[in-house]
């Protein structure tokens, strides 16, 4: 069912950034979009606001980062002593009684937490926005610091300025803010996590840009991104729908021609870069009295990507 | 990750708040319940915790060295799942003291109109070992202080409780013009239009030390007048019952071995007797604020034979000694006339369908207090929650008050741990949101339950008797009203 080609403007980007290394940021940006996105700064933070639909997919999206994160972390070195080493049961952990299960998913948490609490991840936040994602990020304990780029100086500003309400953000340094595009991200600047959130539906060039956050990323490290399928039932949900009838997303945020399926990023990620893996996608849809849930495919609608640099 | 806080409150000075990620107000059950549970928990016991309790908690500190001789007169009714909760989650079950904690594992329950109309349901009925446990608020009280300070000891990030102080004032650090309607306050988390004013949205706690504080959670555990509930402008809903609820320590004739929950329904309201250790019981006597007055100043060697007779006789008997005592509450005629009634029932059927005679009033225990039955349109605002009776009050006659309370801590935990995990600020109504949708539905259904109960017993209109008295021989297999009290008991 797959067409076998990408979408023009994908395939197109995929061919030029394997043939040079661009570093103009006008080659992603679009001043429509900009301009869109200016204009919403104001309200960003208001949670019963225009962008309530995106700090209630912050909550799912969060899950799905942490959850990666901690169910990849390796429990168990070649080296563990036996007895030091956390006991993984080969099979399901429901068929246990409950009180072993409860002790061996508590003893895997809390070497989990552990691991953690010794990590200090370095993140990035491409098309940080208002900072809802950063913001999130900057708060869990292992994450030493983030950093957050977008190309509207109003947004920027404005996650600045809302960062300075919560003495936690404020005083710890944790997070930065700048306008910069990410072709414009020092070569020597690495991380252990990239996050793109709702991000590569507004580009020009999807493939370079992600392909410019990669080689930022550590061997190990994370690229978490999300954006929506290019298919009937998206233009459905998010512009007909969202926009225009419930009016739960400001008008003109969405053009679906700059939907990318997961299958385009998937193939171009096994095609392009070997030293990348997609781990996890997962779809998922916002019901409005419940908020957003995972669906049971990445192919439809809105999806989040976990993608692993393995070397 | 909290640590900035803390750098920033040694730095405050008197007229500046000390900054707080949690401030609960009300040292009853449900807000130590919630304190302990965030310092037990990995995910949040690094917030900085700070309750508040106007009241002395001196009498909490000393129970585990020093228990009183006798029971205390608020008993309440725990449930297996609460049980289970202080056990897993919170970890407190391990202070109780245990052996003022009295299991049982069937409820007794008939009409005042018709001793045959009964139900009665044990532990099989919700498929557990024990129906439920009566246990002393301060001993409730008393363990979680221990788990509190147990905690301490190896917290980098203490929780602080301050006694004897009284929140005075609670204010909002956001500038409102008087013309603003409070439904359209702007929401708190929205940024400032100008720049350089974006200050802390949090709310600011004056107390009666001169200390003020200002905090990114405020949980209102602060009881049914809820100081924190009125700052956050949330209606409460509900009615007085115009009645009241006496509650006494009485010694049983001797220990009953059957672990039996009594209760009678009476058109004044329902009597329980409820078994602690050895031939101790506890007694829940709600009644019409006319009766509740004369039950507090009958004679104390009269009171246990009264209690015998509202357990046993025809309200018509009852009636008329209430009339004798209302004259003279020590009236000492009264105890041949409920002799002389009693000796007319077999004593066969004493001894198999009545809980033991009552021998003694514990000197001191009687109290009343008024029965009311509220609920909160909402249990969040912004860097707001509310739980326990401050959300919440309900008739006792299923003993669910504290319970209740369990259930807000559990569900108020699992929505902070949530947005703990996923890095959200914990004041913010997104992570609130999530409490409220969990625990609002059950609570209404258990105060709906009772309310129709309440209603259901407390008349003499004789259709309505005839259809009760009906009701309870039928549904005792049939099984409505009885799964409505099993539900309330069990909490289930
Ligand atoms: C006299 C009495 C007898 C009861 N008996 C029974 C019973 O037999 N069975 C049963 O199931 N239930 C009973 N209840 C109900 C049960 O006790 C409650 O459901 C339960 O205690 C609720 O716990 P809580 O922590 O929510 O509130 P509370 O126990 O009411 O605690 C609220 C606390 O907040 C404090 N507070 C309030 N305002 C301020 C302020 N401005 N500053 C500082 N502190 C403040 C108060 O001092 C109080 O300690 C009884 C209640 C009362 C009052
Ligand atoms: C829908 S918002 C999402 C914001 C944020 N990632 C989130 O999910 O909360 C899209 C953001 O991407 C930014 N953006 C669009 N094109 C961009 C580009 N080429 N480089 C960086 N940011 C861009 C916009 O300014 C806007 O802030």
């Amino acid at each position: 069912m797959r067409p076998v080609t990408a979408t023009a403007a994908f395939s197109r980007l995929a061919r030029q950034v394997q043939g040079r290394r661009w570093a103009s940021k006008l080659t992603t940006a679009s001043e429509d979009e900009l301009k869109h996105f200016n204009a919403l700064a104001s309200t960003w933070w208001d949670v019963n606001g225009p962008q309530r639909i995106l700090h209630k997919m912050n909550l799912l999206r969060m899950d799905f980062i942490v959850d990666t994160i901690r169910t990849n972390l390796q429990l168990n070195s070649k080296d563990t002593p036996e007895e030091e080493s956390i006991y993984i049961p080969p099979y399901n952990l429901d068929l246990l009684p409950r009180p072993i299960r409860l002790r061996i998913v508590d003893e895997q948490e809390l070497k989990r937490d552990e691991l953690l609490d010794e990590s200090k991840l370095q993140v990035l936040d491409v098309g940080c926005g208002g900072g809802i994602l950063a913001e999130s990020m900057a708060r869990l304990k292992y994450v030493d610091h983030v950093k957050g780029i977008d190309l509207s100086p109003d947004v920027i500003e404005a996650a600045k300025l809302h960062m300075k309400k919560d003495p936690i953000l404020r005083d710890q340094g944790k997070i930065s803010y700048e306008l910069q595009a990410i072709e414009d991200v020092k070569d020597t600047e690495k991380y252990d996590v990239i996050t793109m959130f709702e991000m590569l539906e507004h580009v020009k060039y999807p493939a370079q840009v992600l392909s410019a956050a990669m080689d930022h990323l550590e061997v190990g490290g994370w690229l978490f991104l999300s954006t929506i399928n290019r298919d009937p039932i998206s233009w459905f949900t998010t512009i007909f729908m969202g926009e225009h009838i419930l009016r739960i997303v400001p008008v003109g945020t969405h053009n679906v021609e700059k939907y990318i399926n997961e299958y385009e990023i998937s193939d171009w990620v096994k095609t392009n870069r070997p030293d990348f893996v997609v781990t996890d996608s997962k779809g998922c849809i916002y019901l409005p009295a419940y908020g957003w849930k995972f669906t049971e495919t990445a192919l439809v609608g809105n999806y989040f990507m976990a993608i692993r640099r393995v070397k | 990750m909290w640590k900035a806080v803390r750098t920033l409150t040694s730095r405050a000075t008197t007229s500046q708040p000390r900054l707080r990620d949690v401030v609960i107000i009300g040292g009853g059950p449900a807000g130590l319940s919630l304190l302990a549970a965030l310092k037990s928990s990995r995910v949040t016991r690094d917030l900085q915790c700070t309750l508040v309790e106007g009241g002395s908690l001196a009498s909490v500190q000393n129970f585990a060295s020093n228990p009183p001789e006798e029971y205390t007169n608020r008993v309440v009714s725990l449930t297996p799942k609460t049980i289970e909760f202080m056990q897993e989650k919170i970890g407190n079950w391990a202070y109780i003291n245990e052996e003022r904690v009295k299991v049982y594992d069937s409820i007794v329950a008939y009409d005042s109109q018709d001793s045959d109309s009964r139900i009665s349901f044990d532990a099989s009925a919700i498929g557990t070992g024990t129906l439920a446990a009566m246990c002393e608020n301060i001993n409730i009280q008393a363990s979680l202080w221990e788990r509190i300070q147990e905690l301490n000891m190896t917290s980098d990030v203490p929780a602080e409780i301050m006694d004897n102080v009284k929140v005075e004032k609670i204010q909002s650090p956001v500038e409102f013009s008087a013309s603003e309607a409070l439904d359209e306050l702007p929401d708190l988390l929205e940024v400032d239009p100008t720049d350089g004013m974006s200050e802390l949205d949090w709310p600011i706690i004056h107390l009666s030390n001169g200390e003020s504080l200002q905090a990114r959670l405020l949980v209102g555990a602060d009881g049914y007048n809820s100081p924190a509930r009125k700052f956050a402008g949330i209606q409460s809903r509900g009615w007085m019952y115009d009645r009241f609820g006496v509650v006494a320590t009485i010694k049983l004739c001797y220990e009953d071995y059957r672990s039996i929950g009594w209760q009678r329904f009476l058109t004044t309201g329902p009597l329980a007797i409820l078994p602690l250790r050895d031939d101790n019981a506890t007694i829940v006597w709600s009644s019409t604020p006319e009766l509740s007055q004369l039950l507090l100043k009958v004679d104390p060697e009269i009171f246990p034979h009264l209690v015998n007779a509202a357990m046993t006789l025809e309200e018509v008997d009852l009636n008329y000694i209430y009339k004798l005592l209302e004259v003279d509450p020590s009236d000492k005629s009264v105890l041949g006339e409920i002799e002389w009634r009693l000796s007319k029932i077999k004593l066969l059927e004493l001894d198999s369908k009545y809980p033991l005679p009552v021998r003694e009033l514990v000197e001191g225990s009687r109290a009343r207090f008024p029965l009311k039955m509220s609920h909160a349109d909402t249990y969040v605002a912004p860097r707001v929650a509310l739980i326990g009776d401050a959300a919440h009050t309900i008739h006792p006659l299923a003993g669910q008050g504290l319970n209740m309370g369990q259930t807000d801590v559990a569900h108020l935990m699992a929505a902070l741990e949530k947005g703990a995990k996923r890095g959200m600020d914990v004041g913010s109504t997104l992570v609130l949101e999530e409490y409220y949708a969990n625990a609002w539905p059950g609570n209404h259904v258990l105060l709906g339950v009772c309310d129709k109960l309440h209603k259901i017993f407390s008349t003499d209109f004789t259709p309505l008797v005839y259809l009760r008295g009906f009701g309870m021989k039928t549904l005792n297999s049939l099984g409505v009203v009885k799964d409505l009290m099993i539900k309330l008991v069990s909490g289930n």
